[in-house]
């Protein structure tokens, strides 16, 4: 998958799965930040994140490995879609 | 030695009525005509919920948390500090507890969202609202049919006189839920149903006049017990240990009381025990007002039926029916199938320190 | 500092139905021989969840089919509690009820609510009810609310008090403990029967699972490789008396209710205070309203879920109260799971019974001690301990903290 149709599959997930305003979701970005208490993010929290792991793995296919730390990939857009992409053409 | 305990502070979100003590007293003044239906106008919440995880509380914790911001507003408390929290409710969130259940029947373990779960416990209100006005004291959801609000006023009325807390934001909650209306209009239930939030702020009296505050009223006396009734059941028995209990702590008989706000909401075995209890411990002559024509039964409504008692006591005037009444403590009473029920005398601001 | 505030609270009476089975003697032999109640769950449908077992309540729960499981489950312990506390019915009727809930009857309208939803699916056209399925509904629709079991137990049991149902999430079943000797000690009542009572749920069971809360394994609280939560259903209730009134009609003693504290975290909707502030608030409140210091208590029942955070923080806020290695802590959890709004009352009642008998439960699963959990945690094997004092904490979801306190009388 290109990184753009993974970018536009988790805005829907952001409206779907984590309650936001279409509009909000729209706007996000590449450069868009991920966790709450950066600037510029869209405010994600523990529960946040959580979600969207179930969120991704259903859409996407793909499990998550917990015993590793994921954090880095949840940093922002771009890195979150990296990940994503990487792991989907994987199978 | 008990405690006084005032009323400082009133949030309301109810229909055709959302803000704090003196938008109530205004409508009190000059109540207009009961609003068309018993819905609340959201619209009218947006600007209370700063700083609010709105994209995920649900809307009885919008509600619960307008409500208890109003109330504090209100009071001139910028937060609640350590507080204590009561909150009645007979629904919770039950719109989450669908939506989650949903999830699963729709799409499997992974159709499954983890951010609705908290939702699905009652203490969610509550949670909300702590969080938004950061009370760090005890917070208690209590869950009953019908007299939620009444009772968490209570609950929260003998902690401060017993001298517990000093401070405590006590109401109720709930929202119109379709799949409720539809089961129990199916079950042949005849309830008007309403939804709405109603948060009082209650404070010993030492407390309120240390800071300045002005009580809009006093809770002289209250009182919860169980009378015998199947589950869902009407009882028998006329006799209110409540009532003579919440008497008793005012110090007044019986006879001194002529007008009561009763949780009559057109459930009407339900509403005829209610009556003869009334009429056992106060008389025949008792005035009643309800206030659920108009709103629609939800758990705030007896936190605002004390609210509005407050105001009677010092003015001399019911509404729903509007009638004059001599002014001084009235009683506001509140019965649930099953047979909990609470008693409340509640008297204007005392003497030199009224709004 | 603040002693006692009005009148003595002590305990005259318990009763239980914990996944040992029925009864507070099959509860404490449970417990006292490290048994693990933990195993894979029949109740409900667990396909495709990553944690598929639950401590249940063994084999048939007493009372009519017709109600709601968790009604069942709090009838037989209030019942026993009562009875153990050889109440007459006049003393009864003066009796407060306060319960903890938080499933009520979720577990039958979860089932009801499946087959319809199933059913309109599989035959869209059988939308329509069958004469009669209404009738179904009464029951179900009814039973759902936490309410019910106050009002089932006022009823079949005969108790006319102050009536509350309190749903505190995970620290439902000791906060009614806390409210009831609110009321003893005003002298508001002479009396409560205060307990808490939670059946295995779907909505439960699934949402536990969707925050990765739950081990596939039986939880190991406060081992290093602990890796969460497991589930569990029961109910548990005490008999609190004024202690005047319980010695002047030969009542049985078994401790005194001495002190309790509630807090609240505000902190978050899931994650409790990273420093466990709400929590160190509630033990030394509790400490202060019984007149006690940490030095005082021997023992402390924790609230011990088993998961990284929870064990972690609570660790935390021991020592910051107790000092490192300054008490003796274990976890009930490790045996019975973590039994929702019974958890507070059952953890209680270990509490009461492990003063009574001298002996503490242990943390069962404990065979990698955490360094962040600078105690001994009772591993493995239950301990002989004289416990002048005794702590029970819970710790609820979202920061809902309970303490209770007792003493020896």
């Amino acid at each position: 998958m290109e990184p753009k149709e993974v970018k536009d599959e988790l805005a829907a997930l952001l409206v779907s799965r984590l309650k936001f305003d279409p509009a909000r979701a729209a706007e996000v970005t590449f450069d868009t930040p991920l966790p709450k208490g950066v600037d510029g993010s869209i405010g994600l929290d523990s529960l946040d994140f959580i979600e969207l792991g179930i969120a991704i793995e259903e859409r996407f296919g793909i499990v998550m490995d917990e015993s590793q730390d994921l954090a880095e990939h949840f940093a922002s857009v771009a890195t979150l879609c990296r990940f994503i992409a990487e792991r989907a053409t994987q199978r | 030695m008990l405690k006084r305990v005032v009323v400082t502070g009133v949030g309301v979100v109810a229909a055709g009525l959302v803000g704090g003590g003196q938008t109530l007293t205004r409508w009190l003044a000059q109540v207009p005509s009961p609003p068309s239906d018993h819905a609340v106008d959201d619209t009218l919440l947006a600007a209370l919920m700063d700083g609010v995880d709105a994209r995920r509380a649900s809307r009885v914790s919008r509600f619960t948390v307008a409500a208890t911001r109003l109330s504090l507003a209100d009071a001139g408390l910028d937060d609640a500090g350590a507080a204590g929290f009561v909150l009645g409710t007979e629904h919770g969130d039950l719109h989450s507890a669908i939506e989650f259940a949903e999830g699963f029947l729709r799409g499997g373990p992974s159709g499954v969202s983890a951010l609705a779960f908290p939702n699905t416990v009652m203490n969610t209100m509550a949670s909300a609202a702590t969080i938004a006005c950061a009370a760090h004291g005890p917070a208690l959801t209590l869950n009953v049919r019908t007299v939620g609000g009444e009772l968490a006023v209570a609950r929260a009325a003998h902690t401060i006189a017993s001298g517990r807390l000093d401070v405590a934001l006590a109401g109720g909650v709930d929202v119109r839920n379709p799949t409720v209306d539809a089961t129990l209009a199916e079950l042949g239930d005849a309830e008007m149903r309403g939804e709405g939030a109603t948060v009082l702020v209650l404070e010993s009296l030492d407390h309120a006049r240390a800071r300045g505050a002005s009580p809009c009223g006093e809770i002289l006396g209250a009182a919860w017990r169980g009378l015998p009734a199947r589950p869902n059941g009407v009882g028998h028995r006329a006799e209110s240990r409540a009532i003579a209990a919440a008497l008793a702590e005012a110090g007044l008989a019986g006879q001194a009381i002529t007008w009561a706000y009763s949780s009559s909401s057109g459930d009407g075995p339900r509403d005829a025990w209610e009556r003869a209890l009334l009429v056992r411990a106060l008389g025949s002559e008792i005035t009643v007002a309800s206030l659920a024509r108009r709103f629609g039964q939800h758990a705030g409504l007896g936190a605002l039926r004390v609210a509005a008692a407050a105001w009677s006591a010092g003015s001399g005037r019911l509404i729903d029916p509007p009638v004059d009444v001599a002014p001084g403590p009235g009683l506001v009473h509140g019965i649930a199938r099953g047979g909990t029920h609470v008693a409340l005398v509640v008297g204007p601001a005392p003497d030199g320190v009224a709004r | 500092m603040t002693g006692r505030r009005g009148r003595t609270v002590v305990v005259t009476g318990l009763g239980a139905v914990s996944p040992f089975g029925t009864g507070v003697k099959a509860f404490w032999q449970g417990i006292t021989a490290g048994a693990c109640a933990i195993r894979p769950i029949t109740l409900i449908e667990t396909e495709g969840f990553r944690s598929r077992i639950a401590a249940e309540v063994p084999g048939a729960v007493g009372g009519s089919a017709r109600r709601a499981r968790a009604d069942r489950l709090a009838l037989t312990a209030a019942s026993e509690a009562l009875d153990d506390a050889r109440l007459s019915a006049a003393e009864r009727r003066d009796a407060a009820l306060m319960v903890g809930a938080v499933g009520g009857g979720m577990l039958e309208v979860e089932a009801w609510y499946w087959k319809r939803w199933r059913g309109a699916r599989e035959h869209p056209d059988a939308g329509r009810e069958r004469p009669g399925a209404g009738r179904e509904r009464p029951d179900a629709a009814r039973a759902t609310l936490p309410t019910s079991h106050a009002d089932v137990l006022s009823w079949r049991l005969g108790l006319e008090g102050p009536r509350e149902t309190v749903v505190a999430a995970c620290s439902s079943g000791a906060a009614s403990i806390a409210m009831a000797a609110d009321l003893i000690a005003d002298g508001v009542v002479p009396r409560a029967l205060a307990g808490g009572a939670d059946a295995l749920t779907r909505i439960c069971y699934m949402g536990f699972n969707a925050l990765r809360l739950l081990d596939p394994e039986p939880c190991r609280p406060f081992d290093r490789e602990r890796r969460g939560m497991s589930l569990g259903e029961g109910a548990a209730f005490l008999v609190l008396e004024d202690a005047e009134s319980a010695r002047a009609r030969g009542a049985t003693l078994y401790a005194e209710l001495a002190g309790h504290a509630m807090t609240t975290d505000a902190f978050h909707v899931t994650s409790p205070h990273p420093e466990g502030h709400g929590m160190i608030g509630a033990m030394r409140e509790a400490l202060a309203s019984a007149g006690a210091a940490p030095a005082d208590v021997a023992y402390v029942n924790a609230h011990g879920t088993g998961t990284a955070q929870n064990d972690r923080i609570e660790a935390r806020a021991l020592r910051a109260v107790f000092g490192e290695g300054g008490v003796l802590v274990s976890s009930t959890k490790s045996m019975i799971g973590h039994t929702m709004a019974a958890a507070g009352s059952l953890e209680a009642l270990a509490t009461v019974l492990a003063m009574t008998h001298a002996v503490v439960p242990p943390t069962v699963h404990l065979t990698s001690p955490d360094p962040d959990v600078p105690f001994d945690c009772v591993p493995g094997v239950a301990r002989a301990a004289s416990l002048p004092a005794a702590m029970s904490n819970s710790f609820g979801f979202g920061g809902q903290n309970v303490t209770l306190l007792f003493r020896a009388c």
